[in-house]
Protein backbone atom coordinates (compact mmCIF):
# COMPACT_ATOMS: atom_id res chain seq x y z
CA UNK A 1 0.00 0.00 0.00
CA UNK A 2 0.98 3.76 -0.84
CA UNK A 3 -0.29 6.60 0.99
CA UNK A 4 -0.50 9.74 1.97
CA UNK A 5 -1.83 10.69 5.09
CA UNK A 6 -3.20 14.16 6.27
CA UNK A 7 -0.26 15.57 3.35
CA UNK A 8 -0.03 19.28 2.78
CA UNK A 9 2.56 20.63 0.19
CA UNK A 10 3.34 24.21 -1.40
CA UNK A 11 4.51 25.72 -4.22
CA UNK A 12 6.42 28.91 -2.62
CA UNK A 13 3.31 30.23 -0.51
CA UNK A 14 0.59 29.18 -2.75
CA UNK A 15 -0.96 25.42 -0.41
CA UNK A 16 -1.37 22.91 -3.39
CA UNK A 17 -2.62 19.79 -1.41
CA UNK A 18 -4.30 20.41 2.01
CA UNK A 19 -4.74 18.19 4.14
CA UNK A 20 -4.51 15.14 1.60
CA UNK A 21 -5.23 11.69 2.88
CA UNK A 22 -5.03 9.02 -0.22
CA UNK A 23 -4.26 5.19 -0.04
CA UNK A 24 -3.44 2.95 -3.07
CA UNK A 25 -3.21 -1.04 -2.64
CA UNK A 26 -0.47 -2.73 -4.26
CA UNK A 27 -3.37 -4.68 -6.33
CA UNK A 28 -5.56 -2.38 -7.13
CA UNK A 29 -6.38 0.68 -9.58
CA UNK A 30 -7.34 4.08 -8.37
CA UNK A 31 -8.10 7.20 -10.48
CA UNK A 32 -7.78 10.42 -9.27
CA UNK A 33 -10.20 12.94 -11.17
CA UNK A 34 -10.90 16.13 -11.00
CA UNK A 35 -10.90 19.67 -12.98
CA UNK A 36 -7.71 21.28 -14.03
CA UNK A 37 -5.25 22.61 -11.16
CA UNK A 38 -7.38 20.23 -8.73
CA UNK A 39 -3.96 18.76 -7.85
CA UNK A 40 -3.58 15.75 -9.54
CA UNK A 41 -0.27 15.85 -10.65
CA UNK A 42 0.19 17.43 -7.55
CA UNK A 43 -0.52 14.34 -5.60
CA UNK A 44 1.26 12.02 -7.82
CA UNK A 45 4.91 13.68 -7.74
CA UNK A 46 4.41 13.99 -4.15
CA UNK A 47 3.81 10.91 -4.34
CA UNK A 48 6.96 10.05 -5.61
CA UNK A 49 8.71 12.32 -3.51
CA UNK A 50 9.58 15.07 -5.89
CA UNK A 51 7.56 17.89 -4.15
CA UNK A 52 8.40 17.67 -0.56
CA UNK A 53 5.60 17.34 2.14
CA UNK A 54 5.13 20.99 4.56
CA UNK A 55 2.80 18.69 6.98
CA UNK A 56 1.73 14.72 6.75
CA UNK A 57 3.44 11.60 5.86
CA UNK A 58 4.40 9.36 2.65
CA UNK A 59 3.96 6.04 3.40
CA UNK A 60 4.70 2.65 1.19
CA UNK A 61 3.49 -0.14 3.15
CA UNK A 62 3.94 0.05 6.86
CA UNK A 63 7.23 2.47 6.51
CA UNK A 64 7.15 5.88 6.37
CA UNK A 65 9.04 7.12 3.43
CA UNK A 66 8.51 10.69 3.98
CA UNK A 67 12.09 11.17 4.05
CA UNK A 68 13.09 9.15 1.13
CA UNK A 69 14.59 10.70 -1.76
CA UNK A 70 13.04 10.68 -5.22
CA UNK A 71 15.52 7.31 -6.00
CA UNK A 72 15.15 5.70 -2.78
CA UNK A 73 11.14 5.48 -3.08
CA UNK A 74 11.46 4.80 -6.88
CA UNK A 75 13.67 1.66 -5.83
CA UNK A 76 10.78 0.86 -3.47
CA UNK A 77 9.03 -0.29 -6.81
CA UNK A 78 7.06 2.52 -7.31
CA UNK A 79 7.06 4.10 -10.54
CA UNK A 80 5.79 7.16 -12.01
CA UNK A 81 5.10 8.25 -15.71
CA UNK A 82 4.71 11.75 -15.84
CA UNK A 83 2.54 13.82 -18.25
CA UNK A 84 5.46 15.23 -20.47
CA UNK A 85 6.10 11.47 -21.07
CA UNK A 86 9.89 12.41 -20.93
CA UNK A 87 12.04 10.20 -22.24
CA UNK A 88 14.94 10.27 -22.93
CA UNK A 89 14.79 11.87 -27.03
CA UNK A 90 18.48 11.22 -27.84
CA UNK A 91 18.56 7.62 -27.31
CA UNK A 92 17.03 4.98 -29.15
CA UNK A 93 13.92 3.05 -28.08
CA UNK A 94 16.22 -0.08 -27.21
CA UNK A 95 18.40 2.54 -24.95
CA UNK A 96 15.70 4.04 -23.01
CA UNK A 97 14.14 0.77 -22.38
CA UNK A 98 17.39 -0.88 -21.16
CA UNK A 99 17.75 2.17 -19.08
CA UNK A 100 14.37 1.12 -17.33
CA UNK A 101 15.73 -2.39 -16.81
CA UNK A 102 18.99 -1.08 -15.18
CA UNK A 103 16.90 0.31 -12.38
CA UNK A 104 14.66 -2.47 -10.43
CA UNK A 105 14.75 -5.84 -9.40
CA UNK A 106 14.09 -8.46 -12.30
CA UNK A 107 10.24 -9.67 -12.72
CA UNK A 108 7.70 -10.57 -14.88
CA UNK A 109 8.36 -7.46 -17.25
CA UNK A 110 11.48 -8.29 -19.99
CA UNK A 111 12.27 -6.19 -22.58
CA UNK A 112 10.86 -9.62 -24.60
CA UNK A 113 7.34 -9.16 -23.17
CA UNK A 114 6.62 -5.31 -23.73
CA UNK A 115 7.91 -5.59 -26.99
CA UNK A 116 4.99 -8.24 -27.22
CA UNK A 117 2.72 -5.68 -25.53
CA UNK A 118 4.11 -2.78 -27.65
CA UNK A 119 4.98 -4.20 -31.26
CA UNK A 120 5.23 -0.71 -33.00
CA UNK A 121 8.59 0.13 -30.67
CA UNK A 122 9.81 -3.39 -31.86
CA UNK A 123 9.49 -2.03 -35.03
CA UNK A 124 11.03 1.50 -34.09
CA UNK A 125 13.52 -0.29 -31.78
CA UNK A 126 16.55 1.58 -33.40
CA UNK A 127 14.73 4.93 -33.49
CA UNK A 128 15.74 7.91 -31.57
CA UNK A 129 13.49 8.94 -28.67
CA UNK A 130 12.56 12.16 -30.77
CA UNK A 131 11.87 10.26 -34.02
CA UNK A 132 8.22 8.98 -32.21
CA UNK A 133 5.16 10.36 -32.47
CA UNK A 134 3.45 11.15 -29.65
CA UNK A 135 1.40 7.95 -28.93
CA UNK A 136 4.66 6.02 -29.45
CA UNK A 137 6.59 8.39 -26.96
CA UNK A 138 3.97 7.71 -24.22
CA UNK A 139 4.00 3.70 -25.03
CA UNK A 140 7.65 3.86 -24.51
CA UNK A 141 7.23 6.16 -21.49
CA UNK A 142 5.18 3.04 -19.89
CA UNK A 143 7.26 0.36 -21.52
CA UNK A 144 10.49 1.77 -19.43
CA UNK A 145 8.22 2.35 -16.40
CA UNK A 146 7.38 -1.12 -16.88
CA UNK A 147 11.08 -2.67 -16.87
CA UNK A 148 12.00 -1.61 -13.51
CA UNK A 149 8.79 -4.34 -12.66
CA UNK A 150 7.35 -1.62 -10.10
CA UNK A 151 5.08 -2.56 -7.52
CA UNK A 152 2.94 0.32 -7.80
CA UNK A 153 2.58 2.43 -11.27
CA UNK A 154 1.52 5.89 -11.14
CA UNK A 155 0.29 7.62 -14.38
CA UNK A 156 -0.65 10.74 -15.27
CA UNK A 157 -2.82 11.33 -17.88
CA UNK A 158 -1.37 8.76 -20.31
CA UNK A 159 -4.11 8.83 -22.77
CA UNK A 160 -3.88 12.87 -23.65
CA UNK A 161 -4.06 13.88 -26.75
CA UNK A 162 -4.10 10.07 -28.13
CA UNK A 163 -6.05 8.62 -30.75
CA UNK A 164 -9.16 6.78 -29.55
CA UNK A 165 -7.19 3.38 -31.44
CA UNK A 166 -4.25 3.89 -28.97
CA UNK A 167 -5.96 4.44 -26.06
CA UNK A 168 -8.15 1.59 -26.37
CA UNK A 169 -4.83 -0.01 -26.80
CA UNK A 170 -3.38 1.68 -23.86
CA UNK A 171 -6.71 0.69 -21.27
CA UNK A 172 -5.30 -3.10 -22.03
CA UNK A 173 -2.51 -2.67 -21.47
CA UNK A 174 -3.60 -1.23 -18.31
CA UNK A 175 -5.36 -4.35 -17.25
CA UNK A 176 -2.70 -6.84 -18.59
CA UNK A 177 -0.67 -4.80 -16.49
CA UNK A 178 -2.82 -4.94 -13.39
CA UNK A 179 -3.57 -8.49 -13.52
CA UNK A 180 0.64 -9.50 -13.18
CA UNK A 181 0.31 -7.75 -9.84
CA UNK A 182 1.18 -4.10 -10.40
CA UNK A 183 -1.14 -1.70 -7.97
CA UNK A 184 -1.88 1.35 -11.08
CA UNK A 185 -2.36 5.00 -9.52
CA UNK A 186 -4.52 6.83 -12.60
CA UNK A 187 -5.07 10.56 -13.00
CA UNK A 188 -7.23 11.54 -15.64
CA UNK A 189 -9.25 14.27 -17.39
CA UNK A 190 -11.35 11.97 -19.73
CA UNK A 191 -13.80 10.00 -17.10
CA UNK A 192 -14.04 7.44 -19.60
CA UNK A 193 -10.41 5.93 -18.42
CA UNK A 194 -11.33 5.57 -15.10
CA UNK A 195 -14.81 4.10 -15.28
CA UNK A 196 -13.45 1.54 -17.28
CA UNK A 197 -10.91 0.19 -15.30
CA UNK A 198 -10.09 1.61 -11.84
CA UNK A 199 -11.48 -0.17 -8.32
CA UNK A 200 -12.14 3.18 -6.54
CA UNK A 201 -11.76 7.01 -7.39
CA UNK A 202 -10.69 10.23 -5.48
CA UNK A 203 -11.96 13.52 -6.64
CA UNK A 204 -9.73 16.16 -5.95
CA UNK A 205 -10.81 20.10 -5.83
CA UNK A 206 -8.59 22.86 -4.66
CA UNK A 207 -6.06 20.57 -3.59
CA UNK A 208 -8.06 18.72 -1.19
CA UNK A 209 -10.15 15.43 -1.45
CA UNK A 210 -13.89 16.42 -2.05
CA UNK A 211 -14.99 12.58 -2.65
CA UNK A 212 -13.76 9.27 -2.71
CA UNK A 213 -15.72 6.10 -3.15
CA UNK A 214 -15.73 2.87 -5.81
CA UNK A 215 -16.59 3.72 -9.37
CA UNK A 216 -20.00 2.75 -9.05
CA UNK A 217 -20.94 4.32 -6.32
CA UNK A 218 -19.26 7.82 -8.68
CA UNK A 219 -21.60 7.15 -11.02
CA UNK A 220 -24.47 7.93 -8.70
CA UNK A 221 -23.33 10.87 -7.97
CA UNK A 222 -24.92 12.41 -10.34
CA UNK A 223 -24.62 15.98 -9.28
CA UNK A 224 -20.63 15.43 -9.01
CA UNK A 225 -20.05 14.04 -12.05
CA UNK A 226 -22.23 16.56 -14.31
CA UNK A 227 -19.56 19.71 -12.00
CA UNK A 228 -16.75 17.27 -13.50
CA UNK A 229 -18.09 17.69 -17.19
CA UNK A 230 -19.50 21.33 -16.86
CA UNK A 231 -15.13 22.00 -15.82
CA UNK A 232 -14.72 20.15 -19.15
CA UNK A 233 -12.82 17.80 -16.89
CA UNK A 234 -14.40 14.70 -19.19
CA UNK A 235 -15.20 14.88 -22.80
CA UNK B 1 20.67 7.94 -34.83
CA UNK B 2 22.95 4.95 -36.06
CA UNK B 3 26.08 6.42 -33.80
CA UNK B 4 27.86 3.05 -34.02
CA UNK B 5 28.07 2.83 -37.64
CA UNK B 6 29.21 6.13 -37.95
CA UNK B 7 31.83 5.71 -35.44
CA UNK B 8 33.11 2.83 -37.44
CA UNK B 9 33.32 4.36 -40.62
CA UNK B 10 35.05 7.62 -38.64
CA UNK B 11 37.33 5.32 -36.76
CA UNK B 12 38.45 2.83 -39.57
CA UNK B 13 40.56 5.97 -41.58
CA UNK B 14 41.71 7.00 -38.33
CA UNK B 15 43.31 4.09 -37.17
CA UNK B 16 44.38 2.96 -40.89
CA UNK B 17 46.35 6.43 -40.71
CA UNK B 18 48.11 6.18 -37.10
CA UNK B 19 49.14 2.23 -37.79
CA UNK B 20 50.59 3.33 -41.56
CA UNK B 21 52.09 6.71 -40.35
CA UNK B 22 55.54 5.10 -38.94
CA UNK B 23 55.72 3.24 -41.92
CA UNK B 24 55.84 6.48 -44.30
CA UNK B 25 59.29 8.31 -42.84
CA UNK B 26 58.11 11.03 -41.05
CA UNK B 27 60.60 13.28 -39.01
CA UNK B 28 61.03 13.50 -35.72
CA UNK B 29 58.79 16.34 -35.95
CA UNK B 30 55.84 14.79 -36.91
CA UNK B 31 55.88 11.56 -35.04
CA UNK B 32 56.36 13.53 -31.48
CA UNK B 33 53.14 15.89 -33.11
CA UNK B 34 50.97 12.38 -33.70
CA UNK B 35 51.70 11.25 -30.29
CA UNK B 36 51.02 14.49 -28.79
CA UNK B 37 47.76 14.69 -30.64
CA UNK B 38 47.09 10.96 -28.67
CA UNK B 39 48.07 11.89 -25.82
CA UNK B 40 45.92 15.23 -26.09
CA UNK B 41 43.37 13.08 -27.16
CA UNK B 42 43.20 10.51 -24.03
CA UNK B 43 42.58 13.73 -21.74
CA UNK B 44 39.74 14.91 -23.74
CA UNK B 45 38.35 11.97 -23.69
CA UNK B 46 38.87 11.85 -20.12
CA UNK B 47 37.16 15.19 -20.33
CA UNK B 48 34.64 14.33 -22.20
CA UNK B 49 33.16 11.86 -19.82
CA UNK B 50 32.33 15.10 -17.69
CA UNK B 51 31.43 17.66 -20.02
CA UNK B 52 30.20 15.70 -23.45
CA UNK B 53 28.44 12.71 -21.30
CA UNK B 54 27.04 14.22 -18.40
CA UNK B 55 26.96 18.07 -19.59
CA UNK B 56 28.97 19.75 -17.03
CA UNK B 57 31.50 22.27 -17.83
CA UNK B 58 35.17 21.78 -15.44
CA UNK B 59 37.71 23.66 -15.35
CA UNK B 60 39.24 21.17 -13.01
CA UNK B 61 41.00 18.76 -15.58
CA UNK B 62 44.11 20.61 -15.38
CA UNK B 63 44.49 19.56 -12.16
CA UNK B 64 44.10 15.64 -13.11
CA UNK B 65 46.28 16.08 -15.80
CA UNK B 66 48.70 17.83 -13.88
CA UNK B 67 48.94 15.41 -10.67
CA UNK B 68 49.06 12.80 -13.35
CA UNK B 69 52.04 14.32 -14.72
CA UNK B 70 53.61 15.13 -11.14
CA UNK B 71 52.67 11.52 -9.60
CA UNK B 72 54.62 9.56 -12.45
CA UNK B 73 57.58 12.22 -12.05
CA UNK B 74 57.90 11.96 -8.20
CA UNK B 75 57.46 8.58 -8.25
CA UNK B 76 60.33 7.24 -10.82
CA UNK B 77 62.54 10.34 -9.97
CA UNK B 78 61.76 10.62 -5.96
CA UNK B 79 60.67 7.28 -4.99
CA UNK B 80 62.65 5.08 -7.89
CA UNK B 81 59.61 3.00 -8.41
CA UNK B 82 59.11 1.40 -12.34
CA UNK B 83 57.54 3.21 -14.97
CA UNK B 84 54.35 0.88 -14.68
CA UNK B 85 53.97 1.80 -10.85
CA UNK B 86 54.46 5.50 -11.62
CA UNK B 87 51.54 5.65 -14.61
CA UNK B 88 49.51 3.57 -12.10
CA UNK B 89 49.86 6.00 -9.65
CA UNK B 90 49.42 8.88 -12.00
CA UNK B 91 45.83 7.40 -12.60
CA UNK B 92 44.99 6.87 -8.92
CA UNK B 93 46.14 10.27 -8.44
CA UNK B 94 43.99 12.12 -10.90
CA UNK B 95 41.01 9.69 -9.74
CA UNK B 96 41.38 10.94 -6.33
CA UNK B 97 41.96 14.60 -6.81
CA UNK B 98 38.55 14.28 -8.54
CA UNK B 99 37.24 12.19 -6.02
CA UNK B 100 37.82 15.14 -3.45
CA UNK B 101 37.05 18.08 -6.07
CA UNK B 102 33.52 16.11 -6.55
CA UNK B 103 32.84 16.85 -2.79
CA UNK B 104 32.38 20.52 -3.29
CA UNK B 105 31.97 20.83 -6.95
CA UNK B 106 28.73 18.08 -7.21
CA UNK B 107 26.64 20.53 -4.78
CA UNK B 108 26.31 22.94 -7.38
CA UNK B 109 25.57 22.64 -11.18
CA UNK B 110 25.95 24.87 -13.98
CA UNK B 111 28.10 27.92 -14.14
CA UNK B 112 28.93 27.57 -10.40
CA UNK B 113 30.32 24.17 -11.22
CA UNK B 114 32.47 25.63 -13.40
CA UNK B 115 33.54 28.43 -10.92
CA UNK B 116 34.42 25.91 -8.09
CA UNK B 117 36.44 23.76 -10.43
CA UNK B 118 38.21 26.76 -11.20
CA UNK B 119 38.98 28.29 -8.34
CA UNK B 120 40.00 24.41 -6.46
CA UNK B 121 42.26 23.95 -9.54
CA UNK B 122 43.22 27.56 -9.33
CA UNK B 123 44.27 26.96 -5.40
CA UNK B 124 46.33 23.57 -6.60
CA UNK B 125 48.26 25.68 -9.18
CA UNK B 126 49.51 28.07 -6.79
CA UNK B 127 49.97 25.01 -4.34
CA UNK B 128 52.09 23.89 -6.82
CA UNK B 129 54.39 27.03 -7.93
CA UNK B 130 54.87 28.24 -4.77
CA UNK B 131 54.32 26.33 -1.48
CA UNK B 132 55.14 22.83 -2.67
CA UNK B 133 58.08 24.17 -4.24
CA UNK B 134 60.34 20.97 -2.72
CA UNK B 135 58.08 18.71 -4.40
CA UNK B 136 57.24 20.60 -7.58
CA UNK B 137 60.43 21.83 -8.70
CA UNK B 138 57.99 25.20 -8.41
CA UNK B 139 58.20 27.58 -11.85
CA UNK B 140 61.22 25.16 -13.08
CA UNK B 141 59.19 22.03 -12.83
CA UNK B 142 60.94 18.95 -12.52
CA UNK B 143 62.77 17.50 -15.74
CA UNK B 144 64.17 14.38 -16.56
CA UNK B 145 60.51 12.23 -16.46
CA UNK B 146 60.94 8.84 -17.30
CA UNK B 147 59.85 7.26 -20.31
CA UNK B 148 59.02 3.11 -19.96
CA UNK B 149 61.68 0.76 -20.37
CA UNK B 150 59.73 -2.51 -21.20
CA UNK B 151 62.26 -5.59 -22.15
CA UNK B 152 65.00 -3.63 -23.27
CA UNK B 153 63.35 -1.68 -25.76
CA UNK B 154 64.41 1.65 -26.17
CA UNK B 155 61.11 4.15 -25.66
CA UNK B 156 63.33 7.58 -26.00
CA UNK B 157 63.05 6.65 -29.73
CA UNK B 158 60.13 8.80 -31.36
CA UNK B 159 58.58 5.72 -33.54
CA UNK B 160 58.99 3.19 -30.37
CA UNK B 161 57.80 5.91 -27.81
CA UNK B 162 54.44 6.53 -30.76
CA UNK B 163 53.79 3.01 -31.24
CA UNK B 164 53.52 2.66 -27.10
CA UNK B 165 51.15 5.76 -26.66
CA UNK B 166 49.34 4.48 -29.88
CA UNK B 167 48.73 1.28 -27.90
CA UNK B 168 47.60 3.28 -24.57
CA UNK B 169 45.84 5.14 -26.78
CA UNK B 170 43.57 2.05 -28.30
CA UNK B 171 43.25 1.11 -24.71
CA UNK B 172 41.93 4.05 -23.53
CA UNK B 173 39.00 4.17 -26.87
CA UNK B 174 38.48 0.24 -26.22
CA UNK B 175 37.14 0.96 -22.92
CA UNK B 176 35.41 4.48 -23.44
CA UNK B 177 33.85 2.15 -26.33
CA UNK B 178 32.93 -0.77 -23.71
CA UNK B 179 31.83 2.13 -20.99
CA UNK B 180 29.59 4.26 -22.77
CA UNK B 181 27.95 0.96 -23.91
CA UNK B 182 27.27 -0.25 -20.88
CA UNK B 183 24.53 0.03 -18.58
CA UNK B 184 26.80 2.42 -16.96
CA UNK B 185 26.76 5.00 -19.92
CA UNK B 186 23.53 4.37 -20.91
CA UNK B 187 22.22 6.05 -17.23
CA UNK B 188 24.95 9.26 -17.71
CA UNK B 189 23.79 9.64 -20.73
CA UNK B 190 19.76 9.48 -19.08
CA UNK B 191 21.28 11.74 -16.86
CA UNK B 192 22.72 14.50 -19.36
CA UNK B 193 18.99 14.19 -21.03
CA UNK B 194 16.72 14.58 -17.59
CA UNK B 195 18.60 14.35 -14.56
CA UNK B 196 14.76 13.97 -12.80
CA UNK B 197 14.00 11.67 -14.83
CA UNK B 198 16.70 9.31 -14.11
CA UNK B 199 16.12 10.50 -10.37
CA UNK B 200 12.21 8.65 -10.82
CA UNK B 201 13.21 5.93 -12.58
CA UNK B 202 15.41 4.76 -9.23
CA UNK B 203 19.23 6.17 -9.80
CA UNK B 204 21.34 7.78 -7.75
CA UNK B 205 22.05 10.41 -9.90
CA UNK B 206 24.90 12.26 -7.17
CA UNK B 207 26.36 8.80 -7.16
CA UNK B 208 26.68 8.59 -11.06
CA UNK B 209 28.22 12.05 -11.31
CA UNK B 210 30.57 11.12 -8.80
CA UNK B 211 31.79 8.15 -10.78
CA UNK B 212 31.75 9.29 -14.05
CA UNK B 213 34.03 12.38 -12.54
CA UNK B 214 36.60 9.66 -11.11
CA UNK B 215 36.96 7.83 -13.97
CA UNK B 216 37.40 11.11 -15.80
CA UNK B 217 39.98 12.24 -12.79
CA UNK B 218 41.72 8.80 -13.74
CA UNK B 219 41.90 9.12 -17.27
CA UNK B 220 43.04 12.50 -17.62
CA UNK B 221 45.71 11.12 -14.66
CA UNK B 222 46.94 8.83 -17.39
CA UNK B 223 47.26 11.41 -19.72
CA UNK B 224 49.29 13.35 -17.60
CA UNK B 225 51.59 10.80 -17.19
CA UNK B 226 52.06 10.13 -21.07
CA UNK B 227 52.18 13.75 -21.55
CA UNK B 228 55.28 14.08 -19.11
CA UNK B 229 56.54 11.08 -20.52
CA UNK B 230 56.64 12.64 -23.96
CA UNK B 231 58.41 15.77 -22.71
CA UNK B 232 60.52 13.98 -20.25
CA UNK B 233 59.18 17.32 -18.34
CA UNK B 234 56.74 18.55 -15.90
CA UNK B 235 55.92 21.90 -14.53
CA UNK B 236 52.55 23.91 -12.67
CA UNK B 237 51.68 25.31 -15.93
CA UNK B 238 49.97 21.29 -16.88
CA UNK B 239 47.80 22.29 -13.70
CA UNK B 240 47.18 25.97 -14.95
CA UNK B 241 43.68 26.76 -15.97
CA UNK B 242 44.47 27.59 -19.11
CA UNK B 243 44.90 24.06 -20.10
CA UNK B 244 41.46 23.19 -19.13
CA UNK B 245 40.35 26.26 -21.02
CA UNK B 246 42.73 24.40 -24.13
CA UNK B 247 40.96 21.15 -23.34
CA UNK B 248 37.47 22.23 -23.37
CA UNK B 249 38.08 24.35 -26.64
CA UNK B 250 39.08 21.35 -28.31
CA UNK B 251 36.13 18.98 -27.41
CA UNK B 252 33.83 21.03 -28.56
CA UNK B 253 35.46 21.86 -32.16
CA UNK B 254 35.45 18.14 -32.37
CA UNK B 255 32.25 17.34 -31.11
CA UNK B 256 31.57 17.44 -27.34
CA UNK B 257 29.47 13.83 -26.54
CA UNK B 258 30.68 11.85 -29.69
CA UNK B 259 33.25 9.49 -29.27
CA UNK B 260 35.67 10.85 -31.49
CA UNK B 261 34.66 14.13 -31.69
CA UNK B 262 37.34 14.80 -28.95
CA UNK B 263 40.01 12.88 -30.43
CA UNK B 264 39.18 15.04 -34.33
CA UNK B 265 39.13 18.49 -31.85
CA UNK B 266 42.99 17.73 -30.43
CA UNK B 267 43.81 16.83 -34.74
CA UNK B 268 42.34 20.16 -35.63
CA UNK B 269 43.78 22.45 -32.65
CA UNK B 270 47.40 20.95 -32.36
CA UNK B 271 47.51 21.07 -36.34
CA UNK B 272 46.41 24.83 -36.52
CA UNK B 273 48.29 25.30 -33.62
CA UNK B 274 51.61 24.27 -35.55
CA UNK B 275 50.77 26.02 -38.66
CA UNK B 276 49.58 29.10 -37.23
CA UNK B 277 52.34 29.97 -35.02
CA UNK B 278 54.99 29.16 -37.64
CA UNK B 279 53.45 31.95 -39.43
CA UNK B 280 51.94 34.99 -36.98
CA UNK B 281 53.26 35.10 -33.26
CA UNK B 282 49.40 35.93 -32.87
CA UNK B 283 48.35 32.29 -33.48
CA UNK B 284 46.42 32.17 -30.27
CA UNK B 285 44.01 34.73 -31.26
CA UNK B 286 43.74 33.63 -34.47
CA UNK B 287 42.71 30.24 -33.50
CA UNK B 288 39.61 31.87 -30.77
CA UNK B 289 38.80 33.66 -33.98
CA UNK B 290 38.37 30.09 -35.68
CA UNK B 291 36.37 28.71 -32.41
CA UNK B 292 34.35 31.70 -32.49
CA UNK B 293 32.71 30.84 -36.05
CA UNK B 294 33.05 27.68 -35.85
CA UNK B 295 30.75 27.38 -32.32
CA UNK B 296 28.72 30.09 -34.49
CA UNK B 297 28.44 27.66 -37.22
CA UNK B 298 29.25 24.37 -35.92
CA UNK B 299 27.57 24.42 -32.53
CA UNK B 300 27.79 20.43 -32.59
CA UNK B 301 31.30 20.44 -33.85
CA UNK B 302 33.32 18.80 -36.60
CA UNK B 303 31.85 14.98 -35.94
CA UNK B 304 28.85 16.31 -34.12
CA UNK B 305 27.64 17.92 -37.57
CA UNK B 306 28.87 15.06 -39.88
CA UNK B 307 27.06 12.56 -37.29
CA UNK B 308 23.50 14.68 -37.85
CA UNK B 309 24.24 14.67 -41.69
CA UNK B 310 25.30 11.24 -41.97
CA UNK B 311 21.67 10.30 -40.01
CA UNK B 312 19.45 12.62 -41.94
CA UNK B 313 21.09 10.74 -45.20
CA UNK B 314 20.92 7.41 -43.48
CA UNK B 315 16.57 8.46 -42.93
CA UNK B 316 16.27 9.88 -46.53
CA UNK B 317 17.99 6.46 -47.50
CA UNK B 318 15.45 4.23 -45.47
CA UNK B 319 12.48 6.54 -46.61
CA UNK B 320 13.58 5.91 -50.30
CA UNK B 321 13.43 2.33 -49.85
CA UNK B 322 10.35 2.12 -48.01
CA UNK B 323 11.91 0.60 -44.72
CA UNK B 324 10.60 3.58 -42.70
CA UNK B 325 7.37 5.62 -43.35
Amino acid sequence: MIALEHASVKYGHALALEDISIEVGLHEIVAIVGRNGAGKSTTLKTLVGLLPLVAGRRVFGERDISRLSVEQIARQGVALVPDTRRIFPNLTVRENLRIGAVAHQPGYWTEARVLEVFPRLGERIDFGGDQLSGGEQQMLAIARALLGNPRILLLDEPTEGLAPLIVDQLVEVFAHVHRQGTGIVLVEQNLKVPMKLAHRQYVLDHGQVVWSGTSAELKDQRQLVENLITTGAAQ
Amino acid sequence: MNASRFDLWLGLPLAAIALLLPFTGPSDFMLNLATLVMIWAVFAIGFDFVFGLLGMVSFGHASFLGLGGYALALATQMWGLPFCAGVSLAIVAGALCAWLFSFFALRVSGIFFALVTLALSQLLYILADSKLRAWTGGADGLPGVARPGLGGIDFFDSTLFYWYVLAVFALVMAAVVVLRRSPFGRVIAGIRQNETRAEQLGFDVHRYKQITFIVSGGISGLAGALLASLLMYVNPQMLHWTTSGDVIIMTLLGGAGTLWGPVIGVLAFEVLKEWLSGWTQYWYGILGLIFILATLFFPKGIVGELQERYGQWRDKAARRDGRIS
